[in-house]
């Protein structure tokens, strides 16, 4: 398969008053046409931000810094305003966590989801609305016709979420960002959402990204996993990889902190001690050392390389490295 | 089994909504109907989606409500009818603990002050409260010179922590856990799940814990109620509701939660519930999950079905499941 997009070496730093928030460290990552690869992290890991880079859709006071984006053979950072614009919302559609706050209140939806036809594709005022109504269609949306009139507020949340669904992929872009889309919905909705983008990825063959904090939306989305901790990717492999076979300390901690839904219910849980780091101020090292439980002297001082496990895995610790110490992950 | 510690009977929380002068004004049923026991020491989890009233069930309970209809009998006796100054004493058994740790701590009293504002309530004196609130800080996990500090110094977790400290200075008997976790990241979660069963196991105190996070509440909890606009469809001991559920709607919801593990997640039948929770303004009669189930038959659509104890302590409210 080729690779639709490709990240090298990301930095993005936010300026603020007292200093620079280092929110994505030199992360490196691609996305295959056709796959969907999940994002996971905590708040502030940088996941976000590392789209939102990628897109160019950061305020004025963000610095980002790559070797490269390539998406679909064209550079992105050698791109101007109008460029990246013209991109936005025809080949790369975003789906974002609060519908209500990504819609527009003023506007019906059928104005909001035209916008896009009428811009990129140059539709006239009945064919944009003929394609409205298969949109709707496609997002599952009962009675359609009759939702074009309608108002966000009018929508449920799991019908604003389908919305923004449509709206992401009215030009049939080749790729969406998906920023924590089923967070606000309740999981049989989430149920709803996640069977939908399956459905649309099968479809219409789009690459899809997939960030969340959820490791369960993960397991049944996605085919491959980078896993994000204070601004850098700490492990990236295939789901069975993360899942059943995690080396990094800080996947098994994420792994270990969940409860099952199957199995012993007495089991403890194994919280990660501490809380994440402050990225104004992080740490020198391995941005996990001061929660690991394994840490070691050089973990405090050097980041750890990019360990490479076989064709798709790779992690960043200094556990990996021939003369450290062997150690077994702790079973929850 | 022991005595109950607190008995919920048909009780029923309705609320007013939208004002017109000339027309009867409507009532939104956030809880309709709803009984069951709470036995001393252990937690009891309530799940269910937005709206379908567990957090109104839990506010009630601690009577930060005055509900409508239906009885809340804390060791016997009925504290549903009770005004503002009778309930008083029944306040310092009876504490809550919130979902948002932004929102429940007040941005502009010190951590010291938050925690020690119950006792001063309930006339506790000065020297006593600065003892105790040394005590709690330590107890949840916090330092004494993050006493006087203020909320917006302290992270989301760490909040969480001053807000069950200020829970736990009366020494309840009940807490009742509001989406305690779900503002939190998933490695802080387990954090605040861990200490509040630890506090439980030191203080033999009951917890109402309302989640929709199912595999959080199958861990905490000896037994689950679900509930759907504003009733409770099923009742039982978590090991059999977990794997022999019934009532349609817990099926669904349980087969919805997204399982964090690939190759189960492939195999998983989900049935995708179709449409969204009616609202619970002037609800249809009949079952209240009938427009959206699979088995719905005529009897669903006209008749409520009454809640039946269909094993030992598993109660159900359907008309075609469990016979």
């Amino acid at each position: 398969m080729s690779k639709l997009l490709e990240v090298k070496n990301l930095t993005t730093s936010f300026r603020i008053g007292v200093g620079l928030v280092q929110a994505v460290r030199g992360i490196s990552f691609h996305v295959d046409e056709g796959e969907s690869i999940g994002i996971v992290g905590e708040s502030g890991s940088g996941k976000s931000v590392t789209m939102l880079s990628v897109m160019g859709l950061l305020p004025d006071y963000a610095d980002i810094k790559a070797d490269s984006i390539l998406f679909n053979g064209r550079e992105m950072t050698a791109m101007n305003e109008k460029e990246l614009r013209a991109m936005h919302g025809s080949e790369i559609g975003m789906i974002f966590q609060d519908p209500m706050t990504s819609l527009n209140p003023l506007f019906t939806v059928e104005q909001q989801l035209t916008e896009s036809l009428k811009i990129h594709q140059g539709l006239k005022k009945q064919e944009a609305r003929a394609r409205a109504l298969e949109l709707l269609k496609l997002a599952e949306i009962p009675n359609p016709e009759a939702r074009l009139k309608q108002y966000p507020h009018e929508l449920s949340g799991g019908m604003r979420q389908r919305v923004m669904i449509a709206i992401a992929i009215a030009c049939s872009p080749k790729m969406v960002i998906a920023d924590e889309p089923t967070t606000a919905l309740d999981v049989t909705i989430q149920a709803q959402i996640l069977d939908l983008l399956n459905h649309l990825k099968q479809e219409m063959k789009t690459s899809i990204i997939m960030i969340t904090h959820d490791l369960g939306v993960i397991a049944s989305m996605c085919s491959r996993i980078q896993v994000m901790y204070g601004g850098t990717i700490c492990e990236q492999g295939t789901a069975r990889e993360i899942f059943y076979d995690p080396k990094h300390p800080y996947t098994w901690g994420l792994l270990n902190s969940i409860p099952k839904l199957t199995g012993d219910t007495n089991e403890k849980l194994i919280p990660i001690r501490g809380t994440p780091p402050d990225m104004l101020m992080p740490p020198k090292g391995c941005p996990f050392a001061p929660r690991c439980q394994y840490c070691m002297p050089v973990c405090r001082e050097y980041m750890p390389p990019r360990t490479v496990l076989g064709d798709t895995h790779a992690v960043a610790c200094h556990l990996m490295h021939p003369k450290a110490p062997k150690v077994l992950r702790r079973e929850g | 089994m022991a005595t109950p510690l607190i008995e919920v009977r048909s009780l029923k929380m309705y609320f007013p909504v939208g004002t017109s002068l000339f027309k009867k004004r409507k009532l939104l049923k956030a809880v309709d109907d709803v009984t069951f026991d709470l036995y001393p020491g252990e937690t009891f989890g309530l799940v269910g989606e937005s709206g379908c009233g567990k957090t109104t069930v839990g506010r009630t309970l601690v009577r930060l409500y005055q509900p409508t209809a239906g009885q809340i009998l804390y060791r016997g006796s009925d504290i549903a009818p009770l005004d503002e100054k009778q309930v008083l004493p029944y306040r310092k058994k009876m504490q809550m603990i919130f979902q948002d740790p932004y929102a429940s701590l007040n941005p502009r009293m010190t951590v010291s002050s938050i925690i020690s504002e119950p006792m001063r309530l309930q006339g506790v004196a000065q020297e006593q409260i600065t003892a105790r609130v040394a005590e709690l800080i330590e107890q949840v996990g916090l330092k004494k010179d993050h006493l006087n500090r203020y909320p917006h110094e302290f992270s989301g977790g760490q909040r969480q922590r001053i807000g069950i400290a200020r829970s736990l200075a009366m020494h309840p008997e009940f807490i009742v856990c509001d989406e305690p976790i779900s503002a939190l990241d998933v490695s802080i979660q387990a954090q605040v799940i861990n200490m509040l069963e630890e506090l439980q196991s030191e203080m033999g105190i009951t917890y109402l814990f309302i989640s929709h996070d199912l595999s959080m509440v199958r861990h905490i909890s000896q037994r689950v109620g679900v509930m759907y606009l504003g009733h409770l469809v099923e009742l039982a001991d978590t090991d059999e509701l977990y794997s022999n559920m019934q009532h349609p709607y817990t099926q669904a919801l349980m087969s919805a939660v997204p399982v964090a593990d690939p190759d189960l997640a492939a195999q998983s039948n989900r049935i995708v519930l179709q449409g969204d929770v009616p609202q619970p303004i002037d609800p249809p009669a009949g079952c209240p999950f009938a427009s959206r189930c699979r088995f719905c038959q005529n009897i669903c659509k006209e008749q409520l079905p009454e809640v039946r104890e269909i094993s030992p302590g598993h109660l159900l409210a359907c008309h075609v499941m469990g016979k």
